[in-house]
């Protein structure tokens, strides 16, 4: 008789034991306690017994649960994948397509999750990164008006901003001050070279985790005339020899002496910040000026906030400061009536360092669009699913060599869900298969991903795990997908109907129809999508743009913003007038893609703006700019130092009938008239093709920053010599630094034609994948007719006969996958060129040759097999009947 | 940052766990020394060979105390690579009139065995026949 054992271990081993197993353990565990009770007394029996069942709490048990995980563990696993390599061997082609395809697909899907990946880490590395702020602006604009917010945002802010704040408000612990982007002359003995500064203030190293190589972190540009600079610099000038205390002198509008106390390492590649030579903030030109302006805006800068901030007091704080320093100019602002009522004209807004990269409001250094990313991703997703068609559709035309395999197995005891379960198997092997050769792929590939998009991605052996982590999920969930529904079409085959020997019904080779058909629409969007990206970037290269662009060559002055660059260019000019293949010499304020100087003024009440780049009398016949009206600048008129020339939108701007007399008072001076109209040239796209001709004028008035030297076609590296040799001989201690101006207008489109290269890249990728898979398809059901082929070529039929009917049903299928993606195609395009200003229109000719294309590399990928079939012997086929 | 993605990386090492867990269950044919023993207890039991019998066979003949739940463990896993099978039977009062859940060695289990102690005494027959010491 038994003797009551715990009752609750009891329920508790029912409750975790499968169902199938708890007889037979109960009954042991009872005759355990059996024995126990009469050895050891009822109490420790009962003891032992509770141990006893939580003994048997184990996985090996709990999770014994079904039929399933038994398959699982069963020698059918090692089956499957013999049977899987198998079949690949024996179908070498059409394993080949699929793993293609897939592992083009996944080597895509990796490049997009490490460029997410590298965005997400942008400026990561910082120790105090949640407590280093960005400083903004929120102003009212009046010209902000038409774009639906009243408001601009700022990060250029107050030279003096940063020190006050970090004096007035115990929450800022530090502030640095970061104006990146002046250039300046810097020479160390016989070494001169142009190098980029950045301007900062001596908390910049405190704040930021920056590696400092050499020097002493905590006093790095403690004095003025310090500088620190990166280990790239370091080496140019220095060679292998010790930087450190080395004096450079750096001339940025007047030279100064400098000590290096300090080496950084170069800044990483998924930084915001991008610096080279760091000297202090109070070195910048006119810094005493504008340190006391407070209507220049003219700096970003940071600041790191106590980790105890009340942010709420924080922003009343900043709104105080607005009241205190700026109270008096925002006073006058002339403010219209109709504003909303919680209208702020001026504050002071602060973001998160982190959030800086992907901010798309305020764009900054190396600033991205999340959106890049989502593009990036769907042409990932595109390619894979193309791949995934391929395999569902040559799985399902080839399953016919399958279904004796799914018979026998079935007639010996498989059940269906084994059969689905063998199939996915199959698929994910491949999948895993297509990962491996993706990976290696991706690796190819990244050279030119980076190039593509401007990033410095690489490989480490942290984000390679990642990456097969990646890779792996990608796979099962691919191997699932497309897996699953050729496993679910061959497990239902009947042995019995299989086995038959004669049995010959066609299976669902319907459906595959379907899945060419948006695999050729996939493929179709991406055709016309990069053929319509290709024409306008080659609308935007060729485009006429009222002036001559070649052969001009763009030299800086290099002598400061005063009368010096003047100078420059008449010596320049001077030197090289007797030389034959110089054609004309002239300066500019600004050359094109370099900057251009946007002037707004008033007149007669209404806000007008004007652009403005300052030009000498060479300027117009050296572009070859078309004058409509009046004359060019004539430099023996002195007058004429203080007249412009306009363009024909500030014509229409300023609605004058005759234009040339008129005066266009763009420096509001209240005693004169301003400055004379003497010229109107024709409009010319002084900006890039994304935005409209604007009003702009042409005025003596300035310096010339730019030298612009026209040559002659022929010979252009010894002009460029010879314009050097000249230079070198009139500014020994400056840099020779130049550009084409054809080359500086491209650079204005380079992201797009970054896109257009990805775009250009996925099509080829995607029209190869899905004629590999069309080419497959094609085998297979040239295959499948051999006999009709053979019967209706013994009854007469020609060459052509044939091949008409096997590509009948392609052509039918190309064309409804395009018309399908002709529409969205349109759409989505629209929608990028509506980017520019000028753009291509999207004609019916474009999609009627992307389809000519589409159809003719469709029917060449399938006119081989149609072909061969062809011209088989009817005989050879029809022999065994 | 953190250097490494977590979730990511974890995902990494879980499937590359599976991998090698897949390995480890294909590979049939090696058997563990307690699998070893548990097998052959079930071939001497014969037709009385269930969980607890074989513990306290274990028990009586080597001496050896073993757990219950291990040995039911082992003989399922014995069962998964088909070396042995098992049916219901067999109901005393003394286990509260439940069923036994009887194992019994199949010919491969047998054929194993066979080879096992074949390896073991042709090895055996290679260690130099030195007599211990004392005796």
């Amino acid at each position: 008789m038994i003797k009551n054992p715990p009752k609750r271990a009891l329920r508790f081993l029912e409750w975790f034991c499968p169902n199938f197993l708890f007889e037979g353990i109960e009954g042991d565990l009872l005759e355990q306690f059996d024995d126990d009770v009469a050895q050891v007394g009822l109490k420790k029996a009962r003891r032992n017994f509770w141990w006893n069942v939580l003994r048997f709490f184990r996985p090996a048990i709990i999770t014994r649960n079904n039929y399933k995980l038994k398959i699982l563990n069963t020698m059918m696993l090692s089956n499957y994948l013999k049977i899987t390599t198998r079949s690949m061997m024996k179908s070498k082609l059409y394993s080949f397509i699929n793993a293609f395809g897939l592992s083009i697909g996944m080597a895509f899907c990796m490049l997009i999750y490490l460029y997410v990946q590298e965005e997400k880490s942008f400026d990561q590395h910082h120790v105090n990164k949640d407590r280093i702020y960005r400083m903004q602006s929120r102003a009212y604009d009046d010209w902000q008006k038409n774009k639906g917010d009243i408001y601009d945002y700022m990060i250029y802010l107050q030279t003096a901003l940063g020190p006050v704040l970090k004096e007035e408000f115990s929450e800022v612990i530090m502030s640095t001050r970061y104006s990146n982007g002046d250039e300046g002359v810097v020479s160390f003995g016989d070494k001169v070279f142009t190098e980029t500064l950045t301007y900062v203030d001596a908390d910049f190293f405190q704040m930021f985790s920056f590696e400092i190589l050499e020097g002493d972190k905590g006093t790095l540009l403690s004095g003025q005339h310090e500088v620190v600079i990166t280990r790239e610099l370091a080496k140019k000038y220095f060679g292998d020899g010790d930087p450190l205390n080395q004096v450079i002198e750096i001339d940025n509008e007047g030279s100064k002496s400098y000590t290096i106390t300090g080496v950084i390492e170069e800044p990483l590649a998924n930084s915001s910040f991008s610096y080279n030579m760091i000297i202090r903030q109070e070195n910048r030109p006119y810094y005493l000026r504008n340190n006391e302006n407070w209507r220049s805006y003219n700096t970003p800068t940071f600041i790191m906030l106590a980790e105890s901030t009340d942010f709420k007091s924080f922003d009343q704080n900043l709104n105080k400061l607005v009241d205190k320093y700026l109270g008096e100019t925002i006073a006058k602002w002339e403010l219209p009536e109709d504003l909303p009522e919680d209208f702020v004209p001026f504050t002071y807004q602060y973001s998160k360092l982190t959030a800086i990269h992907l901010d798309t409001q305020i764009s900054w250094y190396k600033s991205s669009d999340p959106q890049y990313a989502l593009i990036l991703g769907a042409i990932a997703i595109l390619i894979l699913v193309i791949a995934c068609i391929n395999y569902v559709s040559l799985a399902l035309t080839t399953s016919k060599s399958r279904r004796v395999e799914v018979g026998v197995r079935k007639a010996i005891g498989a059940n269906r869900s084994q059969v689905v379960y063998q199939f996915t198997f199959e698929s994910i092997i491949l999948a895993l298969v297509s990962m491996l050769i993706g990976l290696g792929l991706m690796w190819l590939f990244l050279p030119a991903f980076n190039e593509f998009t401007n990033r410095e991605i690489d490989i480490t052996a942290a984000n390679f795990l990642e990456l097969t982590g990646i890779g792996v999920l990608i796979s099962i969930f691919v191997g699932m997908l497309a897996g699953s529904y050729p496993s679910l079409v061959l497990s239902r085959f009947r042995p019995a109907q299989v086995l038959k020997s004669n049995f010959s019904a066609k299976i669902n080779s319907g459906f595959t129809k379907p899945l060419v058909v948006v695999q050729f629409a996939l493929s179709a969007f991406l055709i016309v999508s990069s053929i319509i990206m290709y024409r306008q970037m080659e609308y935007v290269t060729t485009k006429n743009l009222g002036y001559n662009k070649d052969q001009i060559v763009v030299i800086p002055t290099q002598t400061g913003w005063n009368d010096n660059a003047n100078k420059a260019v008449k010596r320049m000019r001077r030197a090289l007038s007797h030389h034959t293949s110089i054609v004309s010499v002239t300066g500019t304020s600004s050359s094109f893609n370099k900057g251009t100087s946007l002037y707004g003024y008033k007149i007669n009440d209404i806000d007008r703006s004007a652009y403005v780049y300052a030009v000498d009398s060479e300027y117009i016949t050296t572009l070859g700019i078309e004058l409509k009206d009046g004359r060019n600048f004539d430099p023996n008129l002195t007058s004429d130092t203080s007249a412009i020339v306009v363009n024909e939108a500030l014509v229409e701007d300023m609605q004058w009938e005759n234009p040339v007399g008129e005066y266009l008072n763009w420096r509001e001076d209240s005693v004169g008239l301003g400055a004379k109209v003497v010229g109107v040239v024709k409009d010319y796209h002084f900006e890039s093709l994304e935005r409209k001709i604007k009003p702009m004028f042409l005025s003596m008035d300035g310096y010339l920053t730019n030298l612009l030297v026209k040559i002659a076609a022929t010979d252009i590296p010894n002009s460029l010599k010879l314009i050097e040799n000249e230079w070198r001989a009139l500014y020994p201690n400056k840099p020779f630094d130049y550009n084409f101006m054809d080359e500086d207008i491209d650079r204005q489109y380079k992201s797009y034609s970054q896109w257009m290269k990805i775009m250009g890249l996925a099509t080829g990728f995607a029209i190869l994948i899905s004629c590999l898979g069309l080419f497959g398809l094609s085998g297979v059901n040239a295959l499948n007719r051999t006999k009709e082929i053979g019967i209706r070529k013994v009854m007469g039929a020609e060459l052509s006969n044939i091949f008409l009917l096997l590509n009948k049903q392609y052509v039918w299928l190309a064309l409804i996958a395009f018309a399908v993606a002709s529409p969205a195609s349109w759409y989505v395009m629209d929608i990028w060129l509506s980017d520019f200003e000028f753009a291509i229109t999207i004609g019916w000719e474009i999609f009627a040759i992307s389809m000519l294309a589409g159809l003719f590399v469709a029917l060449a990928t399938v006119s081989y097999h149609a072909i061969k079939s062809a011209l088989i012997n009817p005989a050879e086929t029809l022999k065994y009947e | 940052m953190p250097l490494i993605n977590l979730n990511a990386t974890l995902f990494g090492f879980l499937s590359i766990f599976i991998c090698f867990t897949i390995y480890i269950q294909m590979q049939k044919e090696y058997l563990g020394e307690f699998e070893e023993l548990i097998l052959t207890m079930v071939a001497i039991l014969g037709e009385e060979s269930y969980g607890n019998a074989i513990v306290q066979e274990i028990q009586e003949r080597l001496d050896r105390k073993v757990n219950l739940s291990a040995v039911h463990v082992t003989l399922y896993r014995l069962e998964d690579k088909g070396h042995v099978k098992s049916h219901m039977g067999g109901a005393t009062t003394s286990r509260g009139g439940r069923k036994k859940r009887l194992f019994e060695i199949s010919n491969a289990g047998l054929a194993l065995l066979h080879s096992i102690q074949e390896q073991r005494s042709s090895l055996w027959k290679l260690v130099p026949q030195l007599k211990i010491a004392g005796v």
